[in-house]
């Protein structure tokens, strides 16, 4: 009797589950993963022979299975509690797998010291965090070796730009740079090797920001979320100064700003890792707003300039999304300075917390997000008659080929693949629909 | 498809039961658990699902090609070399092509284009257990199957297709044609798999964090202690990954009737390197002992020779690649040492023993972690001295797990050795067992669900790693 009802047990947990996972509506988004949800694939000779439809079932199982945020918090609970924690111990996440770096092939590398800099990267610490006492940090830095490429293509622009716009360098550090323990010294050393390296790659024509060297000088403030791999509003604004001493403007000092302030900020490092000690200690939002200036700020679809959509500079929301509302593939600000000054800000997210301080410097402020526009920059520029073109990206952008390739497209691509913009489309309708239900989810919350 | 996965677990495993248990008539039984075995492996092979069907029906027609002509040697041997010829002929293909142009072109400045063919799963296992029924019938030691369907349905019998155990023929030959059920051994069978899926998912994918971390992440700045710390972990990951497979895979065979060979008996309890192989993958080894080292003379003639290249075929066997076979040429010099120095090894105390065979084992690991030379150099020397010499992060990963190596320390004992089934400890041990094991089963599939569900959990970041 009890050996029946041990199996019936074990057999009746899995039927039930399965029963569950059957007749259990399906969701279509997960708002804590920021991602759809996969869906039933087809069945059909090249999806059974290519191995897509049976990874297509195990991804919509996955996907779908019941009691998923409920099996996350366990499994959280119970990695916690395999030991003790200790203070200033720190403990590395693995993410992802390490690449090997590989020398580039279409660079000459002549100089001694560009060698020397190669040598020094065998292999980087990809697909890692690192956490240290509440805060997690990014200590990959995608493949250092590529960097070269990225100063590359900053002086294509620069070449095609001539005389009409001039371009600058503002890429960001990692938060590994920032880690307040000596020994992790090495990881700003790194850090510092591969802004050289862009630096000494670039044209002397191409205006490089020090955007490092400049937060260095305010190592001990809070410059990065702990919970998040973007650099907070405080961090963006060193940047801001940075570009600001390359460009020859005044920054506009930060205790002339309004300074406003959301609590309990959980951002995605946290969601990668899960990390209880982390949660014990969320982020705060701050934004500093420049005085005096008013903007208008609209936004466009990947690939067109239809229908413009309302957006705004900054946003009332309790996470990164506070700065210019989100990634968008194209948003064009308007302010109130009449100087006659336009700049393009090329970027990935980390240029979002950057790009509300140039309001105080520009008539016209274009921002490119290199992953989703599909627009042609050189064409936008030459018809806005731009005069400024600022690549303000995270550092992981200018070390790996795939980004370095989306921005340099963005000098002469044109849609092709109309399915392929539908769906980029879609994609990007549903992420902002998640930034703004979760904005409501977190306000309500706080309320 | 694997165990671990919500796949199975929540839909193939269920569903292969229920049809399974809707039909007493064992034709019946055979051709679903055929079926289910086809659609198990086609789910990752869909293309070389082929390869399987087409060397399960070699052998298939093979023995009965032998058992028809009993009589005549030359149709029996054709048909035996015929088998051998093509199985490994199907190996040598699917895995070693790649690795026996690479050496040609090496050795002969050839310039062969490698195939790059990806290795069919468990093509390495279902060979062997075709081939090994080919040479059993040749020898006699069983009879040929008739009935192709229930010969197939051994050959791909999913709980052991694509790990193991390796099975021989002559050990579920008759569970094939009769598979009489009861509950005790239905329930021993969940019992085994819920244990074997906690040792694969909670321990196994836990240690192996860490593995990655030490051997792959901080490969550059490891310390000596950390070098060990890290391929000790790998070692335990290992044995907890593949044991745990096997646990399942022989707790599986129990609730559909069958009993499979163990594979594994608490290796790290071993007092040599040559035990500690007769108790980790013990089906290949005893393939390669009854199919290799005992043709070659065993014992008898060229012992030395034997071992060497059994240990050659044992390494060259785990992956297409010089490391393994170095890994196994390693192991077997200590083999050949521990013979002919046996009476000093009999004078060592017993801890002294543990102590040399954990030592050797876990060094040897080395080389099957690191399949590039150059890599393989710098940790080795690591394993020696480091510049570094203690270490920065390894206190943390100590304390923060602290629980979980004293799991995995206790799974590594061996308790049925230390107290036997004869004695008191053991009986009240086991009774206590019993009364748990419902509660037991129940939470190993829970936080195994669980972990497996958030290994799914992947938050999207604008942020490319």
């Amino acid at each position: 009797m009890r050996k029946k009802l041990e199996i019936l047990l074990v057999f009746g947990l899995m039927v039930a589950i399965t029963t569950l996972f059957v007749v259990s509506p399906k969701e279509i988004i997960s708002l804590s993963e920021k991602r759809t949800l996969a869906t039933l694939p087809a069945l059909t000779w090249d999806t059974y022979v290519s191995g897509d439809f049976s990874k297509g079932i195990n991804l919509y199982i996955n996907d779908h299975f019941p009691f998923r945020a409920e099996a996350v918090r366990l499994t959280e609970a119970f990695r916690y509690n395999l030991g003790f924690q200790l203070q200033n111990q720190e403990k590395i996440v693995v993410v992802g797998k390490p690449k090997k770096v590989q020398a580039p092939e279409d660079i000459n590398l002549d100089s001694a010291a560009q060698k020397a800099y190669l040598e020094g990267f065998e292999e980087f610490d990809a697909g890692s965090v690192l956490i240290l006492n509440g805060k997690i940090y990014t200590t990959n830095s995608g493949d250092p070796a590529i960097s070269p490429y990225f100063a590359e293509m900053l002086n294509v622009y620069a070449d095609s730009l001539r005389g009409k716009a001039r371009v600058f360098s503002a890429v960001a550090p990692l938060s590994s740079a920032f880690i307040p323990l000596k020994s992790y010294n090495r990881y700003a050393e790194r850090n510092e090797a591969t802004l050289q390296a862009i630096q000494t790659n670039l044209n002397p024509e191409v205006y490089f920001a020090d955007v490092m060297g400049e937060m260095n000088q305010h190592y001990n403030e809070y410059l990065w979320y702990g919970s998040d791999h973007h650099w907070t509003g405080l961090g963006a604004y060193y940047g801001y100064v940075a570009f600001c001493r390359a460009a020859g403007i005044t920054p506009v000092p930060l205790n002339s700003m309004e300074r406003k302030e959301r609590k309990g900020f959980l951002g995605t490092l946290y969601e990668l890792t899960r990390d209880q000690s982390v949660r014990d200690n969320p982020d705060r939002v701050e934004t500093y707003i420049p005085p005096g200036i008013e903007t208008k700020a609209i936004y466009y679809n990947a690939y067109d300039f239809k229908y413009p959509q309302l957006s705004k500079v900054f946003c009332n929301a309790p996470n990164y999304s506070a700065f210019i509302c989100g990634d968008t593939p194209l948003m064009k600000i308007t302010t109130n300075v009449k100087n006659g000054k336009k700049i393009a800000v090329v970027k990935n997210s980390m240029g979002n917390a950057f790009v509300v301080y140039l309001i105080s410097h520009y008539e016209q402020i274009y921002v490119v997000d290199f992953r989703y526009s599909k627009h042609n920059l050189l064409k936008i520029m030459k018809e806005a008659q731009v005069n400024d073109l600022v690549f303000a990206v995270g550092m992981y952008a200018a070390v790996s080929r795939g980004t370095i390739g989306m921005m340099r497209n963005l000098a002469y691509q044109k849609y092709q693949d109309y399915d392929d913009v539908l769906k980029q489309e879609e994609a990007q309708r549903i992420l902002d629909s998640i930034n703004g239900v979760q904005d409501t989810l977190v306000v309500q919350n706080q309320n | 498809m694997v165990f671990s996965s919500l796949t199975f677990l929540y839909f193939f495993l269920p569903l292969s039961i229920v049809f399974y248990f809707a039909f007493k008539n064992i034709r019946v039984q055979n051709f679903i658990l055929l079926l289910f075995s086809f659609i198990f492996y086609a789910w990752g092979e869909p293309v070389w699902v082929i390869l399987l069907l087409f060397s399960g029906l070699l052998d298939y027609f093979n023995g009965l090609l032998i058992d028809k002509f009993r009589e005549n040697k030359t149709v029996r041997l054709v048909a035996l070399l015929n088998s051998i010829i093509l199985n490994l002929g199907l190996l040598a293909t699917f895995k070693y092509a790649d690795f026996i142009i690479q050496n040609t072109n090496f050795l002969l400045g050839t310039s062969f284009t490698e195939p790059n063919i990806l290795l069919p799963v468990g093509i390495s296992f279902y060979t062997f257990q075709t081939l090994s029924y080919t040479i059993d019938v040749y020898k006699g030691e069983v009879k040929a199957e008739k009935n192709p369907i229930d010969f197939l349905m051994f050959v791909s019998l999913f709980p052991q297709l694509v790990a193991g155990p390796i099975v021989r023929y002559a050990e579920v030959a008759a569970q094939t044609h009769v598979r009489p059920f009861d509950w005790p051994s239905v329930a021993t069978g969940v019992n085994r798999f819920c244990v074997g899926l906690f040792k694969k998912v909670v321990l196994a994918n836990s240690v192996g964090i860490l593995v990655e971390k030490y051997l792959q992440v901080q490969f550059n700045d490891l310390s000596t202690p950390e070098a060990w710390f890290g391929i000790v972990l790998y070692s335990l990951q290992l044995y907890f990954d593949f044991s745990g497979y096997s646990d399942m895979a022989i707790g599986l065979g129990r609730i559909f009737g069958f009993t499979f060979p163990e594979n594994f008996r608490h290796p790290y309890a071993a007092t040599s390197v040559a035990n500690f192989y007769q108790r980790w993958h013990m089906t290949l080894g005893r393939f390669l002992r009854d199919y290799v080292y005992i043709p070659l003379g065993g014992n008898k003639k060229h012992q030395i020779r034997n071992i060497l290249v059994v240990w050659f075929l044992t390494g060259l066997w785990h992956g297409a690649s010089w490391n393994f076979v170095l890994w196994g040429l390693f192991l077997g010099v200590f083999m050949v040492i521990e013979k002919v120095l046996k009476k000093y090894f009999d004078l060592l105390p017993r801890f002294a023993l543990y102590a040399y065979a954990l030592l050797v084992v876990n060094f040897s690991r080395s080389f099957f972690y690191f399949d590039d030379f150059e890599k393989l150099g710098i940790f080795l020397g690591k394993l020696f001295y480091s510049p570094n010499p203690i270490g920065a992060g390894w206190g943390a990963d100590l304390a923060s797990y602290a629980f979980l190596y004293v799991v995995v320390i206790l799974f590594c004992i061996p308790w049925d050795e230390i107290f036997p089934k004869s004695s008191k400890t053991n009986e009240v041990a086991s009774r206590y067992y019993r009364g748990f094991s419902l509660g037991i089963n129940l939470l190993f599939l829970l936080l195994a669900t669980a972990l497996i569900v958030d290994d799914t959990y992947n938050p999207f970041i604008y942020f490319r790693f």
